[in-house]
């Protein structure tokens, strides 16, 4: 334990004054670990099979040991003696390392690093995030005033060693703003920004933040998160693509994260919801978790292939959401990088290599939402159409030899198909109201499958017979827990798990602050960054832990801090001596994500619909863009207040996602995504600035100006749209620019009444009574540039 | 991203990183715009590496065209001539030909389909052509018939994820993603990465020209031929473009005062995009419209203005290449060819294709010859995979077609960097197995970087804690294609 808190005193100090690096003793994690496990780790780490017999770098035992052939690839404190520092240094093709042929080359200082290193004496180390995550003690600070809570203290202390001073904290309006972009994804009404701007009794902030945490909204938005690990979508994928209905799962999510259910129940209902005892209906439905893998419906598919597929998915998900683990590379050979071998992968497979699903078409085994009395009608209706169906069929029968009973055997048709065709509709519209979601369902005992190891992750290819087991690198399997996929969730949640806190601490960090503590979200091994602010990840995640893995406990310490509230402009120094913020001397400043940017766009024109739940809708989306091979579905677009719902209901077809949302780095759910990468282009100003979405929400917000503004003048109009746009009141030059548009844009609007009604009523509707075309149009500009502005698309 | 490589006319570049971008970004240009320039993303990942440590060789290509015939032309009617085939018309097929082979569809013992087309030897080496290609058959000196090209991938979907992403499963960037990231766009007002599908999206989907982990600016981006050009291109009915020239300048007003007051350089990157899609606003229709081209060339195309075809397709894919666009990928449908009826067999439907598509692509080669163009662009014909040397006879279809073949097919390439007039590889008496030079996926995705100049080793990204690449682990540049 020593050992790793000197680690990580030793990773906190490094990281970015460089200029430190040359006087600290080497450090194998901070320093030299990456360049070993980027260059050399893929032929002489921990996969046996491309080890051949060559030695092994990324253990002592194997470095230090001499070969066979005589040689020692490393002797402590003898760079001289040490055959890797000869071959590192070589200029011989044959013998030079990396091999000339890898496309991996070591810069000069990387040598230099591993000479220092190995003459320092060659001292291992063991990986960070294997070892559990200890409360330090908090740091001392000089200013404590500014500290809010022990994020701060290590966030101060930190900047105190750098000589920065912290910024200011945020105007209530920017923070009330950023809170809720935060915690509900989106911007407060005017209302709520003048009822904090005016609440001067202590605790205003807090009290805003409760309301966001205790709101519908907060489930909404965080759940985005969630469905992307999930890889929730409304479509099976591959070429086919055929819709699937598994929208009640989103709808789980939604309601267990605003129920604030803790991370355990959260993951063990996901994971084996059906293994619980008497499982209720929303446990057996939280198990679509891991049916959104992908179907392959194409003919002429070996379903094997496809099920084989989804349990690798299954498997490397798991890794990712809960282990920060990439273990995809396992599948095929030993993982190169961490110490996770294919037969451990293997292993840990068995545990999901046992559920019914089977690529299936019709997506079984799924669970049938529908109360005991909709069963019991739909029972009895399907008995009248069945009993009907048959006397007309065997009327039909008796009808090709009978003579004079004709009449009678007639009648008695007509009545059986006048009984089923009054009754057949109402059976039809009882099943539509009643859905399906596909779940887990564990096989019986005696039909449990053999899990192999696929030689090269190929199901054709069956290797040697594996049973369950978690990979020996990771804390140890609770005694107690099943051998099942319950057992596994027990196992991820457990509190000797040193990755699962860290890693969702991390990735929550991630959203408020824009990149993690570990910028690497995804990756905690070997290849992934370390943390900025170890000794700050660490008490978060133990603190999750004792919080009881409350994640709205968990958000609370985050945006409750100082650091999260301070202001987010930056001086040229700051910026210069910290571009990226990783010290956090001020407040963070990103582009919003896709859901964000189309739920605020929304909620600032009035047109945002506050339902909740229920089956994926489809806004507007341009014509032809889905043209599908051998599927017929057509994007019908959703009418009334279905057409403005918050962005996570839009129907996600994998092949060909809603386009606007794609554009803003929204995946297409074919795989768990981790972490979104944020872009700025030119496509996404085409989103804002035309896309039908966006021109309506324009002309919608003009209306609300012209009727809602209290004052009529030119400059109170403006800011009040300023208001409603960017929660604040705007500068005098702003006014103008503003002003100078209107102006401009009334003249255009008033010489040509054509281009006025086309642009103020287009998408939203006729122009309502009372107000004049030319002023919404003149309007409407001045909304779509408002709603392009930097500030407008940024958190800030 | 430690790897890089960059064109002989960007290596002024060289020395500066991003974070350099990002700080001087305020006199001018945006850091992304010249990101993209460059390639460059826009994650923080990217922001420390120097661009120093690149490795190139001349690149013979600067630019490339895919043909892709989605759903698979069966190589034994077009390309691999087999006479053998043709004496056992109609005969149950030798056991080794279908024991242990898994099919998509054929079901029995099926039987041997000769082709009813006539071959003949065209060009320098003596390439055989079939008769329904008789414009490629005229310009058999300039490309290269591969004729050993396989794939582990037997379905649709994950074989032309695996041809174009280097994995049958979703989730990693495009080769057009992976140009556009490496070599950057030459041109600032275009897309770097353009698509253009005649008939169905294919089977994949949209992840054909995805991304995947690289940042979104590299996406393929899709150019219509009906409705916008691309995505929300135009302006919303009754803004014309003065007035959002105006809205664009209030715009960029304010987000200058922001920048000042806030002192993002993210805000003079967003001001600089915004520019950027004005300039696109006018650029993209322009390069779109095939009315712009003398009738002649029109008609040697087949082209008719207003068309989604294939025809219009091939000229725009030189009219994007001529404009500077690193890669053009085009899909068109109906080429699979399994013969459940007459919309997809051999006799009506594949002769249909094959008119439809031989005049656009024979102008097409011809165009770039003539401009001078082809010496530095990489065209590419391909199917995902191969068909059967059997007749399906689903459901006992009278109709001709064949089933799924993954272990060999045929496909063509021209221009930089590619042997002219070349032969590579064969197959055996039935067309069945490879006899000669194999050529896998990922050995032709490496073929192509290298005539693009790239090291496929070098061409990497670090993704969830490990370099990736276009062609996975594999891939070896085959020399017997290249000049």
């Amino acid at each position: 334990m020593k050992l790793y808190i000197s680690v990580l005193a030793t990773i906190a100090t490094g990281l970015i004054s460089v200029s430190t690096w040359a006087e600290d003793p080497i450090s194998y994690s901070r320093d030299i670990k990456k360049i070993l496990s980027n260059n050399c780790f893929e032929c002489h780490g921990p996969d046996s099979q491309a080890r051949k017999k060559t030695p092994r770098l990324d253990v002592a035992e194997g470095a230090y040991a001499k070969t066979t052939g005589g040689i020692t690839p490393i002797v402590p404190g003898n760079p001289e003696a040490s055959e890797i520092i000869k071959l590192i240094t070589s200029d011989d093709p044959d013998l030079m390392m990396p091999p000339a042929d890898s496309g991996k080359q070591l810069t000069e200082k990387e040598i230099e690093l591993i000479r220092q290193w190995v003459k320092e004496g060659a001292q291992y180390e063991a990986h960070w995030s294997y070892v559990a995550p200890k409360q330090a003690t908090l740091p001392s600070v000089s200013d404590k005033g500014w500290v809010s809570n022990p994020i701060d203290q290590f966030i101060l202390a930190r900047l105190e060693q750098e000589k920065l001073t912290p910024s200011v904290e945020a105007d209530r309006r920017t923070l009330i703003r950023r809170v809720s972009l935060d915690l509900i994804g989106i911007p407060p009404t005017p209302e709520e920004i003048d009822a904090f701007v005016n609440d001067k009794r202590s605790g205003a902030y807090a009290r805003v933040v409760e309301r966001l945490l205790n709101s519908p909204a907060y489930g909404e938005r965080w759940a985005g998160m969630w469905l992307d690990l999930a890889r929730y979508a409304d479509t099976k994928g591959y070429e086919a693509d055929r819709a699937r209905v598994i929208w009640k799962y989103r709808d789980w999510v939604i309601k267990a994260l605003n129920d604030d259910m803790p991370y355990t129940q959260f993951t063990i209902e996901q994971l084996a919801g059906d293994l619980l005892e008497n499982p209720t209906e929303d446990q057996i439905t939280a198990t679509a978790f891991h049916r959104n893998t992908m179907n392959n419906d194409e003919g002429g598919t070996d379903a094997e292939e496809f099920r084989t597929a989804a349990v690798l998915d299954r498997v490397i998900t798991t890794m990712q959401v809960w282990m920060g683990t990439t273990m995809m590379c396992a599948q095929c050979h030993d993982h190169k990088y961490d110490p996770i071998s294919t037969k451990e992968f293997y292993r840990f497979y068995d545990y999901f290599n046992q559920t019914e699903d089977n690529d299936n078409n019709d997506e079984s085994p799924t669970y049938w939402h529908a109360t005991q009395e909709q069963k019991d009608q739909i029972a009895k209706f399907q008995k009248v159409v069945n009993a009907s169906n048959n006397i007309i069929k065997k009327v039909d029968e008796s009808l090709k030899t009978a003579k004079e009973e004709k009449v009678a055997l007639n009648k008695e048709k007509q009545a059986a198909v006048k009984r089923r065709d009054f009754v057949k509709p109402q059976l039809d519209k009882i099943m539509a109201s009643t859905v399906r979601t596909p779940v887990m369902v564990e096989l019986p005992d005696d039909k449990k499958r053999t899990s192999h190891i696929l030689i090269r992750g190929s199901f054709l290819a069956p290797g040697e017979v594996v049973t369950t087991g978690t990979p020996e690198v990771f804390h140890p399997f609770p005694e107690d827990a099943p051998q099942n996929r319950l057992g596994v969730a027990q196992w991820l949640m457990s509190e000797d798990n040193p990755l699962v806190a860290r890693v969702t601490v991390n990735r929550y960090w991630e959203q408020f602050f824009g990149a993690g503590l570990v910028g690497t979200s995804e990756e905690f091994g070997a290849q992934g960054d370390l943390p900025t602010h170890p000794e700050l990840l660490d008490w978060m995640a133990v603190d999750f832990m004792k919080q009881g893995w409350s994640f709205k406990d968990l958000c609370r310490t985050m945006v409750m801090s100082s650091t999260y509230r301070q202001a987010s402009n930056v001086s040229p120094e700051l910026l210069e001596k910290d571009p990226a913020n990783e010290l956090y001397a001020r407040g963070p400043r990103f582009r919003l994500g896709a859901e964000q940017v189309r739920d605020q766009a929304l909620a600032v024109s009035g047109l945002l619909s506050k339902k909740m739940y229920g089956p994926s809708v489809k806004p507007f989306q341009p014509e032809g863009v889905w043209k599908i091979v051998y599927n017929g579905d057509q994007w019908t677009k959703s009418e009334g207040e279905d057409a403005h719902r918050r962005a996570l209901y839009t129907f996600i077809r994998r092949t060909t996602p809603y386009p606007s949302m794609l554009t803003f780095d929204a995946t297409s759910r074919e795989v768990c995504t981790i972490r979104r990468i944020r872009t700025n282009t030119p496509l996404q100003a085409l989103v804002t600035l035309n896309d039908p979405v966006y021109v309506e929400a324009a002309q919608a917000m003009a209306r609300r100006i012209l009727k809602e503004s209290s004052e009529s003048t030119l400059d109170a109009r403006i800011q009040f749209a300023m208001n409603l746009a960017l929660g604040r009141i705007g500068s005098e030059p702003e006014i103008d620019y503003m002003s100078h548009l209107y102006a401009q844009a009334l003249d255009t609007y008033k010489a040509d009444a054509d281009k006025a009604v086309a642009l103020s009523s287009s998408w939203v509707g006729p122009v309502p009574e009372g107000l004049h075309a030319d002023e919404l149009a003149a309007w409407t500009v001045v909304c779509n540039a408002l709603m392009n502005v930097d500030e407008f698309l940024t958190k800030r | 991203m430690k790897d890089f490589n960059l064109e002989p006319d960007m290596e002024h570049m060289r020395d500066m990183t991003r974070r350099h971008f990002l700080r001087t970004s305020g006199s001018g240009i945006g850091a992304a715009a010249l990101a993209m320039m460059m390639g460059q993303s826009d994650n923080a990942q990217a922001a420390d590496d120097p661009l120093s440590s690149v490795t190139h060789f001349a690149p013979k290509a600067k630019r490339i065209i895919y043909l892709h015939m989605a759903g698979s032309p069966p190589q034994q009617e077009l390309f691999d001539y087999k006479p053998e085939l043709i004496k056992w018309n109609g005969k149950p097929c030798p056991d080794e030909l279908f024991k242990k082979e898994r099919f998509a569809f054929i079901k029995g013992h099926p039987k041997i389909l000769g082709t009813p087309y006539k071959f003949d030897q065209h060009g320098p080496d003596g390439t055989w052509i079939s008769e329904l290609l008789p414009g490629l058959a005229s310009m058999a000196g300039d490309i290269t018939v591969v004729r050993s090209m396989f794939t582990p991938q037997f379905n649709h979907a994950p074989s032309q994820l695996l041809l174009y992403t280097g994995s049958a499963f979703p989730g990693r960037p495009a080769m057009g993603s992976w140009l556009t990231y490496g070599l950057g766009s030459e041109n600032q007002n275009l897309p770097g990465f353009v698509v253009l599908v005649s008939g169905n999206t294919p089977s994949a989907g949209k992840s054909v020209w995805g991304s995947g982990f690289l940042p979104s600016v590299h996406q393929g981006v899709q150019c219509r031929t009906t409705g916008d050009p691309v995505l929300y291109l135009s302006n919303p009915k009754g803004m014309d473009r003065s007035m959002r020239r105006k809205t664009l300048d209030a715009i960029a007003q304010m987000n200058e005062l922001k920048a000042q007051e806030d002192g993002d350089p993210e805000i003079h990157t967003r001001i600089s995009q915004y520019e950027l899609a004005y300039r696109m606003q006018m650029s993209v229709p322009e390069v779109m419209d095939i009315a712009k081209e003398p009738e002649s060339v029109r008609e040697a195309y087949g082209a008719e203005p207003g068309k989604g075809s294939f025809a219009n397709n091939c000229l725009l894919a030189r009219r994007l290449v001529e404009k500077g666009v690193r890669s053009v990928q085009l899909f068109d449908w109906g080429w699979d060819a399994h013969g459940t009826g007459p919309t997809d067999d051999i006799v009506t439907q594949l002769p249909k294709k094959c008119k439809e598509t031989d005049k656009p692509i024979t102008a097409l080669l011809r165009d770039l010859k003539q401009r001078g163009l082809l010496d530095e662009t990489l065209v590419v014909w391909t199917g995902e995979f191969g068909r059967t040397a059997m007749n399906e006879e689903r459901n006992g279809s009278k109709f001709l077609g064949r089933d799924h073949h993954p272990g060999a097919y045929s496909m063509w390439c021209a221009g930089g960097g590619i042997k002219q007039g070349g032969n590579v590889g064969a197959t055996d008496d039935f067309g069945y197995a490879i006899t000669e030079t194999p050529v896998h996926v990922h050995d032709l995705q490496a073929t192509l970087l290298h005539c693009l100049g790239i090291n496929h080793k070098k061409l990497t990204y670090r993704f969830q804690g490990r370099d990736y690449r276009l062609t996975d682990v594999h891939g070896n540049v085959i020399p017997e294609m290249l000049a």
